[in-house]
């Protein structure tokens, strides 16, 4: 087990290096002038160059991406973003608990209706249920989100009025400023976003679902409970879908994962101060600090999710685990 | 039977093969902590024109062993030496050559066709590869094979999923005869065929194998099919060849237990003869090669087993009568019950020249 | 004369596929004595796991059409309610199958497996059920079965998995055991160790046993009956010792005759040509015709009827050979098999 520990904090490591290392590989190559763009309309050269040299912008790549790394190492700092000079941390502390209640209302919806649907399409194969499902299906997964989240904000936001079009709400009460807050309108305000995000990846699973259902009853030891005269309800819980949920287990933590990163385009449109949105704003100002530390914080996320996951398979399937 | 040149020289020797596959421990140094012996010193010589039979259950290495001679693998000890050249090292270049004498025949009719390719295709490639003829001349070449293996030669554009198992094991001898080799390696070739078929696949071996003079390395755990179609059998037993020699001999006095284990297990197709035989049945199951029993093998599953002796000296494969056996206390007789196999005599045999 | 185990008349089952009608078996009938031994003898396309599947229930009602009667001890099975036949499972009748590497549940241990067989036929407690799991797994030779009850499957070699399913369809002392091809996936010593068991626990038992297998030698250790079949026909029916006397029908000759033999030379195996048939689009009459070497023209359009030989009681075959020619056919092809056993 401290092996299995040991090789992922080694790998965690690596991915953390490549990650940051590629970051600032591309932010050297495009052509974009953060200097002249956080300096403002009205700077004059002489102004830009002493920008550029506080930023340390003037100074060769890696010497920035040392720096980067020390910094990190030395003071647990992600740096300062170069437009408002607010620590990267902080900024990302405010941002990831919106992505998060995304992320997670999202997920905890599209198992809840993915599940079902796929395991009953599974039980019915080719029956009118099950076609209608799979071409909602087909829709889910091509249609976009930004598309499906306009719609969505349209009919139920603004025509039928039946909830907020836009905007977020604190959890927790008690944050200056605010203008609403507290469980119930967090929760009020987050239904379509909720909806729209999770409607892709409904569709992906109903799919992935379907097909594990429908291959784990093919197997030979759900023959074999059959011969022994266990009922189909039986042989659905004890045997089925234990073993079809596995895959879906590792895909969901690679999917929660990867979503922590930014939920792009659902923030986009119903304005969620989340990394999504922040790591857009932070591209177009060719922001840095704050485009790593996101970067950062994303692949942060992927190892511990992918982490996770492993630990569950172990747990769940008795052929994986170190004996 | 048509005589090639060559026929009755030594076409193969194989001597000491090894193949281990270690076993690694360790994050980012890897440290060998152990090997799987899959072939642990084997060594027999092959005639042209013979068939020598190699039969063993799993775990035995046998197909390991094939893929080693065919240099699928590069052994890790031993020597194999064909057509008087020492191939066991050589690398792809030189290999090339080689290749166009000695080709395999595998198990699977399902997976070892690519499914993608048509079947003239799949039984020209061996030409195109080494650059034999032109394009008319390969196709007709193939037609011809399909013809000689007992298919319709137009059906050289159709694929294999069109055809049945027995068919498709046709397809993939066809695909080992296109150059003309002198050795085919088969690997169990009908294991995985109805009974019926398996016998139209085995004459058809036969029958070519006079024709063109073939040798052939014949790897199977069926016994019976072993008896009908070799010359010289060779019993393998975790990694080890535990008896070597001819058929008849073999078959009819064993000399090492384990063959004699193998022979009695065999259900015979007749109720009288099943019911009157002595039947031996071992007990536990094949040890794994991971982790293989000290000096002689098979000596935790051995009636004869002498503490001290078996479990400290390693038996060499030495001549008994009139074949080899890696025994210390080979068989006297046969047909033996497991009873009289217990009763051994306790001095060690002297090897006797027959 | 004790009501038969297991009577099945006339049995045949479809299948609708994409492709169009599989006539998987049509017409099927034979019965299974108490105690007793069958062998059901065929290759691949012949039938014979489906019928059994049929008998136990286990084949998917929306896709397949059965026809016939089953009866279990005079208790008609085809009509039955899926209740009564999934009481039927597992407790009179079990059943096991060829690959023990994949016919367990990979994620749960033998143990539990074992119980729940148990647990769902007997109104008994989990611990009672557990005693009874390590009780069995002693009768089937696992050694250190208390240790090993709490084991997963991929912990147990081939052998021992397939003692597992062994003990997991008698756990509950069924009447008839059916095992589809059990020792086809294993080694020939690990088979022989099998059916030694087999053996053993029928005789301790008393249980029947329908031994469906492609191997005639399996046949000839075990069965004390056999059918043949072929294309989803019996195409012949036999005591074990009169059917390897006088086999009365070409394909039976060829079963015994493309047999390489333990004792026989290198001749010539009596190959018979072509391959299985297809399901789909079965050969009008006799199944066999399209690779029988005797073919009529009669063979083509009519299908033999069961007719009994003159060797044996309740001997049965499908042929339109007459006697003569049969016999003399048989005594050729023996004299061969005989020829290559004596060199």
């Amino acid at each position: 087990m401290t092996q299995f520990l040991i090789r992922r904090i080694f790998w965690a490591i690596f991915l953390f290096l490549v990650a940051t290392i590629i970051t600032y590989l591309i932010f050297w190559v495009i052509p974009s002038d953060p200097a002249a763009l956080a300096a403002g309309k009205s700077a004059t050269p002489a102004d830009i160059a002493r920008v550029r040299h506080f930023l340390h912008l003037d100074e060769p790549i890696w010497k920035q991406y040392l720096r980067f790394v020390w910094q990190l190492v030395r003071h647990g700092s992600l740096g300062e973003s170069f437009v408002n000079r607010q620590p990267v941390r902080t900024i990302i502390s405010k941002d990831a608990p919106v992505t998060a209640s995304l992320v997670f209302g999202g997920a905890v919806l599209w198992l809840a209706l993915s599940i079902p649907v796929g395991i009953l399409s599974a039980l019915r194969p080719r029956s009118i249920m099950d076609r209608v499902t799979m071409t909602l299906v087909l829709i889910g997964i091509s249609a976009h989100p930004v598309w499906i989240g306009l719609i969505f904000s349209y009919v139920f936001g603004y025509k039928l009025g039946l909830t907020p079009i836009a905007g977020y709400c604190n959890f927790f009460p008690g944050t200056v400023g605010a203008q609403c807050e507290g469980p119930v309108q967090w929760a009020y305000h987050m239904i379509l976003p909720w909806c729209t995000f999770m409607i892709l990846f409904a569709a992906l699973y109903v799919r992935l679902i379907r097909a594990n259902v429908m291959e784990t009853m093919n197997e030979d030891y759900v023959r074999t409970a059959r011969a022994k005269g266990a009922s189909q309800r039986r042989v659905m819980v004890q045997h089925v879908l234990r073993n079809s949920m596995l895959p879906v287990v590792t895909i969901l933590g690679m999917d929660l994962g990867l979503a922590l990163g930014g939920a792009i385009f659902t923030e986009g449109i119903f304005n969620l101060p989340g990394l999504g949105r922040e790591i857009v704003g932070a591209y177009n100002r060719a922001d840095l600090p704050l485009i790593t530390g996101i970067v950062v914080f994303s692949t942060i996320a992927v190892i511990v999710f992918n982490f996770l996951v492993d630990v569950t398979y172990g747990f769940l399937d008795p052929r994986i685990r170190p004996s | 039977m048509t005589s090639t040149s060559g026929s009755g020289s030594e076409l193969l020797r194989v001597e000491g093969l090894q193949k281990h596959f270690p076993v690694t421990r360790g994050l980012v140094f890897q440290k060998e902590v152990g090997s799987v012996k899959a072939v642990d010193g084997v060594s027999f010589s092959l005639t042209a024109g013979e068939t020598l039979g190699v039969v063993g259950e799993s775990g035995c290495g046998k197909s390991t062993m094939a893929r080693c001679i065919a240099r699928l693998l590069e052994p890790t000890g031993g020597s194999i030496t064909f057509e008087g050249r020492d191939i066991t090292h050589l690398d792809r270049a030189d290999m090339r050559p080689v290749r166009r004498d000695m080709m395999m025949v595998f198990q699977d009719p399902y997976a070892s066709l690519n499914p993608r390719k048509r079947v003239g295709s799949i039984v020209g490639e061996p030409l195109e590869v080494h650059g034999v003829g032109t394009d008319t001349e390969r196709k007709r070449r193939v037609q011809e094979l399909l013809e000689i293996v007992g298919l319709n030669p137009e059906h050289f554009n159709r694929f294999p999923h069109e055809f049945s198992g027995g068919q498709r094991q046709r397809i993939g001898i066809a695909r080992a005869l296109a150059i003309n080799p002198k050795l085919i390696i088969c690997d169990e070739p009908v294991s995985a065929l109805d009974v019926s078929v398996q016998a139209q696949i085995l004459n058809l071996l036969k029958d070519l194998q006079d024709d063109f003079g073939l040798t052939y390395i014949f790897i199977a755990h069926d016994l019976n099919v072993v008896r009908h179609i070799s010359d010289r059998v060779m019993v393998m037993y975790l990694g080890r060849a535990v008896e070597l020699g001819d058929r008849d001999n073999l078959y009819r006095e064993p000399k090492h237990p384990y063959t004699g284990a193998l022979l009695s297990a065999v259900p015979i197709a007749d109720p009288e003869q099943g019911r009157s035989r002595k039947q031996i049945i071992l007990e536990g199951d094949v040890p794994s090669p991971l982790n293989p029993p000290e000096a002689c093998h098979f000596h935790p599953r051995c009636p004869r087993f002498v503490d001290g002796k078996c479990n400290v000296d390693t038996p060499e494969l030495i001549q008994h009568g009139s074949h080899f056996a890696a025994c210390h206390f080979p068989l006297e007789f046969w047909p033996m019950s497991e009873d009289e196999m217990r009763r051994r005599t306790d001095a060690p045999s002297v090897p006797v020249a027959d | 004369m004790a009501a038969a185990a297991l009577e099945v008349k006339d049995l045949s089952t479809s299948f609708r596929t994409d492709d169009g009608i599989v006539q998987a078996v049509s017409g099927v009938s034979f019965h299974l004595d108490q105690g007793a031994t069958l062998g059901v003898v065929g290759e691949s396309g012949s039938g014979k796991s489906v019928t059994f599947l049929t008998v136990m229930g286990l084949v998917d009602p929306r896709q397949a059409t059965v026809r016939g009667s089953v009866l279990l001890q005079s208790e008609k099975m085809l009509g039955a309610s899926q209740s009564r036949m999934r009481q039927i499972r597992g407790r009179t009748i079990g059943m096991i199958f060829q690959d023990p590497m994949t016919s367990l549940n990979p994620v749960k241990t033998i143990g539990w497996q074992l119980q729940e067989a148990v647990l769902i036929h007997q109104d008994v407690s989990k611990k009672e059920a557990r005693k009874q799991a390590i009780d069995i797994l002693r009768e089937v030779e696992i050694p250190r079965a208390d240790q090993r009850v709490d084991d997963y499957p991929h912990q147990f070699s081939g052998g021992m998995r397939q003692r597992v399913m062994i003990a997991m369809a008698l756990i509950n002392n069924p009447e008839i055991l059916i095992a589809d091809e059990p020792t086809t996936a294993l080694d020939v010593t690990t088979q022989a160790q099998i059916l030694r068991l087999m053996k053993k626990l029928q005789a301790e038992h008393q249980t029947a046993i329908v031994m469906i297998t492609h191997d005639l030698g399996v046949v000839a250790e075990l069965a004390d009956q056999v059918i043949v079949m072929y294309g989803g026909k019996v195409v012949e029916q036999a005591n074990v010792d009169d059917l390897f006397v006088k086999p009365e029908m070409p394909y039976t000759w060829g079963l015994l005759g493309s047999l390489p033999r333990l004792n026989a030379t290198g001749a010539r195996l009596d190959q018979i040509p072509g391959q299985p048939p297809s399901l789909l689009n079965p050969p009008s009459g006799c199944p066999f015709h399209p690779r029988c070497e005797f073919v009529m023209n009669i063979c083509r359009t009519e299908l033999p009827g069961l007719n009994a030989s003159t060797v044996g009681h309740d001997h049965r075959f499908r042929c339109h050979l007459d006697e003569e020619a049969r016999t003399r056919i048989w005594t050729q092809k023996k004299a061969a098999l005989v020829s290559e056993d004596a060199a």
